[in-house]
């Protein structure tokens, strides 16, 4: 079936192509992508490109990006980083120097996206990435760009959220993979929950790929916390330790902080995770919802087998602000455009026109101005608790 | 075939691979060269092993420690250049020779597995070392700005000169008593040879060649993570080797320069790149057991055989 | 109390997955002296056949119970049809070949990780409660489920121990694997014999991949984690050994248990590691291993 798409896509570019070559006049602008496309990160790689390619089709039908007064059309590139350093090199080479890319519309995953940046901020070439931490940003950093919401952003939020709405839980336990998002995440968390007043039991790690959370949960369970947080866990795994610990008989205030969707984890949690708070879903019911974010999510669904989720909606919003900042700099110099990125607005797709802040926190203004959603699974839906618009500088 | 060195070949083809890097100038050929160089030198590293009769999988924690000994010199010491390079290989070595001593008394898929297990212990230790930026990985790994345009070049020459050395060894008398153990291992140790010294000394050679390919590939590359050193790199040097072919040194080399350079093409199919390498592996497993050189043999013995009767 | 009890019991859940996936490995080990990587994906592929059909059969109306033995019916099927075609075009032709056999293993790793993630998708797929609700096992709580699962662990584990010991083709297989040349030299039909070790290890690849579905997280790369443990199981206990394999298995069981309580499960991982080399140091073919 996907072989079959796969040629009907390469039939209707090749078609699209020679239309090109007709109509001469568009020339293309290609945007690379560096994310997971096999192993246990794959399906959040997958959603990233159909979300970039689905924002370029929108801005190519609406006639493109102009600058200077000739219109370009845009085309994602994307390769795969098997999530760690050598084949983010192998990436970053093959999209600056093979390919010729001047701008990269989006990239997961901490240690290729450092592999990435080490040549991107070399070779003068635009970096949009959803990497955390302070050391893929800052003033060190002029051509790099955050395209989604990160515990900087997230836990001053979700945290207070939380501890306003269960006023009698007073010690917490924290669990995250021992990955690069949850190592960043378990250190701005342990800090936001003790600056709350809650007191910090432990602290664990376990491996990427463990699919056995019976001891964990065990562990866990025995310390008797009021809340428990997974903080960085990939959502399908996030389930499975709520189910144990259901299984053991904890009830609690349960968190998963950043994450990122609601299938993932009622997929293997079942009825154990109802009332789980997280912080980078995105709800698809009620009344906001739009038709467009309706129906982009239900191509989503069709293609990749899951929910959209924060990750998957910076590749759109990266886009977006490429289009808005190489417009407001007339210019498709990376230098020129990243210089201008820091004023542009756009419209994100979660609705609202926004722009850029971050100095406080990175010292540069780099980060997307992006609403900080408050979700909760509530019988069986994610529902949206409470939208955060950030206001710092 | 004559054991002879065959020193006038092997110089000429260095040379002529060095001269060739020289006139690179394009910076993906320069990357591709240097990955070439490397899973070369890694993947000879593994086939000297396999001389011993074992399949060292711990090659890619040696190549991790390398990587991560250069890195933690450069980045965290500030020590010159050419002491990181070899303090790679030593630390490789240096924990191979601990590592084989316990382990290589174990044999066949003991062996093996211990390996494997190893591997992936070293790799979680890198993920728990903030010290070495966990599992982010460690950045700015890298070397002096007059080194750049002749990076290529560099990494080829140590490569080449690694490569020869162990070729050299293989050759040599000692070389020789490491395929009796593999035929023979009691033959061997009835005629009063310390086996287990031998192994080990085989075992600390190929692990100062993984280290050095290992610190190759973090100023290479700039940035290192835990991931880029999981059992899949051994996996990947054990395609090079079968599919170029154990039984001379150049079979890795044709295998790697083989399948880095497919590969590099194959980084464009995304997720498809697993089935293009899992199908290149097993088709050569299947169709040409003794890899492309012993094709490339066994063409040649054809060629001449006909010739032979014509001549007849 | 409590504690130990709690842990013993999930020791021994551990465990029961770890007995049925080691024993494929040392089965197929003993038999033709491979080392096959690829065993994890015969136990993916009826984890995720298990979840598709059960999900497919439920929103055609048909009630759970019947449902799940159709799909886990569906899944053994799948993963025996794949093992028999590996084994046919592939593991024939490198019979007690470790090195090359690994090769190809390999080489099937990265083709069926990408084929799966074709087919399958790398998302989680959600797999419905087969039997809800848990029990009180001394003052800990036990899920139904896992229940029936360390059960029919046991049910398998003694079938194939009786079949091994008693009947004509079990010994013949044992034979096979203490003795490879005296069991040729008596007549033993070895290809056939290697199929049939192959096979069954499939089946109990598969059957393990089925239980374990309604409790784990299916996705195409579910293997690997038992795969790896597994395959330390089997090392502990002596490769080619059955009582190994399953003392091996119940020993990395405790050791996750037991470290990831008192530790964290990134140290449990870590000490399991370094077992394994203890082990080998004080018994260099593993605790039950001959020859």
């Amino acid at each position: 079936m996907s072989g079959l798409r796969t040629l009907k896509m390469a039939t209707l570019g090749v078609a699209m192509g020679m239309m090109g070559s007709i109509a001469g006049a568009q020339e293309t602008i290609k945007l690379g992508l560096s994310v997971p496309l096999s192993g246990g990160g794959a399906v959040w790689g997958r959603g990233s490109v159909f979300m970039c390619e689905r924002a370029v089709k929108e801005i190519n039908e609406a006639g493109g990006v102009t600058v200077d007064g000739q219109a370009y059309n845009f085309e994602c590139v994307a390769y795969d980083n098997k999530y760690n350093a050598a084949d983010g090199t192998k990436v970053a080479q093959t999209l600056l120097n093979r390919e010729g890319i001047k701008f990269i519309g989006g990239s997961l995953g901490t240690a290729p996206v450092k592999a990435m940046q080490s040549l991107t901020e070399r070779q003068g070439v635009l970096l949009f990435t959803t990497a955390w931490g302070f050391t893929v940003k800052g003033p060190k950093f002029p051509l790099t760009f955050t395209q989604m919401n990160t515990p900087f952003e997230i836990l001053p939020n979700l945290i207070p959220f939380i501890a306003e709405q269960h006023p009698d839980a007073k010690t917490l336990a924290m669990l995250n993979p021992n990955d690069a998002s949850g190592q960043d995440t378990e250190e701005v968390a342990r800090k936001v929950w003790q600056d709350t007043g809650i007191e910090l039991l432990s602290s664990d790690f376990y491996e990427r790929g463990t699919t056995e959370f019976q001891p964990i949960a065990a562990r866990l369970a025995a310390l008797n916390p009021d809340i428990i947080d997974l903080g960085g866990s990939p959502p399908a795994d996030a389930g499975a330790v709520f189910r144990e610990l259901a299984a053991i008989g904890w009830d609690g205030v349960k968190v998963v902080e950043v994450g990122t969707g609601a299938d993932g984890i009622k997929a293997t949690g079942g009825d154990a995770v109802e009332g789980v708070y997280m912080g980078a879903a995105v709800s698809f019911v009620g009344d906001e919802v739009t038709d467009h974010q309706k129906e982009v999510n239900e191509e989503a669904r069709a293609e990749i087998g899951e929910s959209l989720n924060a990750i998957h909606i910076g590749f759109y919003d990266s886009i977006y602000a490429l289009k808005a900042a190489m417009e407001a700099a007339d210019s498709i110099e990376p230098k020129e455009v990243a210089a201008v990125m820091p004023g542009v607005t756009f419209r994100t797709f979660y609705g609202s026109e926004i722009g850029f802040y971050g100095e406080e926190t990175y010292g540069t203004v780099q980060q997307m101005r992006l609403p900080v959603i408050i979700t909760q699974i509530q019988d069986g839906e994610l529902v949206e608790l409470g939208r955060v618009d950030p206001d710092g500088k | 075939m004559a054991d002879t060195l065959r020193l006038p070949y092997c110089a000429a083809g260095i040379a002529a691979a060095i001269g060739a890097s020289l006139l690179v100038s394009d910076p993906y050929v320069a990357s591709v060269v240097n990955l070439v160089s490397i899973a070369a030198l890694i993947a000879v590293s593994l086939r000297f092993v396999m001389l011993i009769g074992e399949l060292n999988f711990a090659t890619a924690a040696f190549v991790g420690i390398g990587a991560y000994t250069t890195g933690s010199v450069l980045t965290i010491w500030d020590w010159p250049f050419g002491i990181a390079m070899i303090s790679g290989g030593i630390a490789a070595a240096a924990v191979s020779v601990v590592f084989g001593y316990v382990t290589l008394r174990t044999k066949g898929p003991y062996f093996l597995l211990i390996g494997f297990a190893f591997t992936e212990a070293v790799r979680i230790i890198y993920s728990k070392s903030m010290g070495l930026g966990g599992n982010s990985g460690m950045v700015g790994i890298f070397p002096p700005i007059a080194f750049d345009p002749w990076m290529p070049t560099f990494v080829m020459s140590i490569a080449a000169l690694l490569i020869f050395v162990l070729y050299v060894i293989e050759k040599s008398d000692f070389g020789k008593i490491f395929t009796a153990i593999r035929d023979n291992e009691d033959v061997a140790r009835t005629v009063g040879l310390n086996i287990l010294f031998v192994k080990v000394a085989c075992f600390a050679i190929a692990s100062f060649a993984a280290g050095v390919a290992g610190s190759l590939h973090a100023v290479v590359n700039n940035v290192i993570s835990p991931g880029d050193f999981s059992f899949l790199l051994a996996a990947f040097a054990l395609a090079y080797v079968k599919v170029g072919g154990e039984d001379n040194i150049v079979g890795p080399i044709v295998g790697a320069i083989l399948l880095v350079v497919l590969g590099s093409y194959a980084l464009g199919l995304g997720g498809h790149e697993h089935i293009f390498y899992g199908a290149a592996i097993v088709l050569a497993v299947l169709l040409m057991p003794e890899g492309v050189t012993g094709l490339l043999h066994k063409g040649r013995d054809f060629v001449m055989a006909r010739g032979k009767r014509n001549a007849d | 109390m409590q504690t130990v009890i709690q842990l013993t019991l999930t020791s021994l859940q551990i465990g029961a997955v770890y007995i049925l996936f080691s024993l494929g490995l040392t089965l197929i080990f003993g038999v033709m002296r491979i080392v096959n990587f690829a065993h994890g994906h015969l136990f993916a592929v009826s984890a995720l056949l298990v979840a598709v059909m059960l999900s497919w059969l439920a929103g055609m109306g048909i009630p759970i119970l019947p449902a799940y033995l159709l799909a886990v019916l569906a899944g053994v099927t799948a993963s025996a049809a794949l093992g028999f075609i590996i084994y046919v075009f592939g593991f024939k032709y490198f019979q007690r070949d470790m090195v090359g056999s690994f090769i190809l293993s390999i080489g099937l790793v990265l083709l069926l990780d990408g084929i799966f993630l074709e087919i399958f998708g790398g998302g989680v797929r959600a797999v419905p409660e087969i039997l809800p609700g848990s029990v009180e096992i001394l003052g800990a709580s036990v899920t139904q489920q896992r229940l029936f699962l360390c059960g029919m662990a046991v049910v398998i584990t003694a079938a194939l121990y009786w079949a091994l010991t008693y009947t004509k083709l079990g010994k013949a297989l044992r034979a096979v694997s203490i003795d490879h040349e005296a069991a040729m030299l008596q007549g033993v039909p070895y290809s056939r014999l290697a199929l049939a070790g192959f096979m069954i290890a499939a089946v109990l690849a598969a059957l393990a991949g089925a239980l374990i579905a309604p409790i784990s997280i299916v996705t195409p790369v579910i293997g690997a984690d038992y795969l790896i443990k597994g395959f330390i199981a089997v090392i502990i206990g002596g490769l080619g050994s059955i009582p190994g394999a399953i003392l091996g298995a119940l020993f990395v069981a405790v050791i996750e248990t037991v470290g990831s309580f008192y530790l964290d499960p990134t140290s449990a991982t870590i000490t399991i590691f370094v077992l394994v080399i203890v082990v080998l140091q004080v018994r260099p073919k593993g605790l039950m291993g001959h020859g």
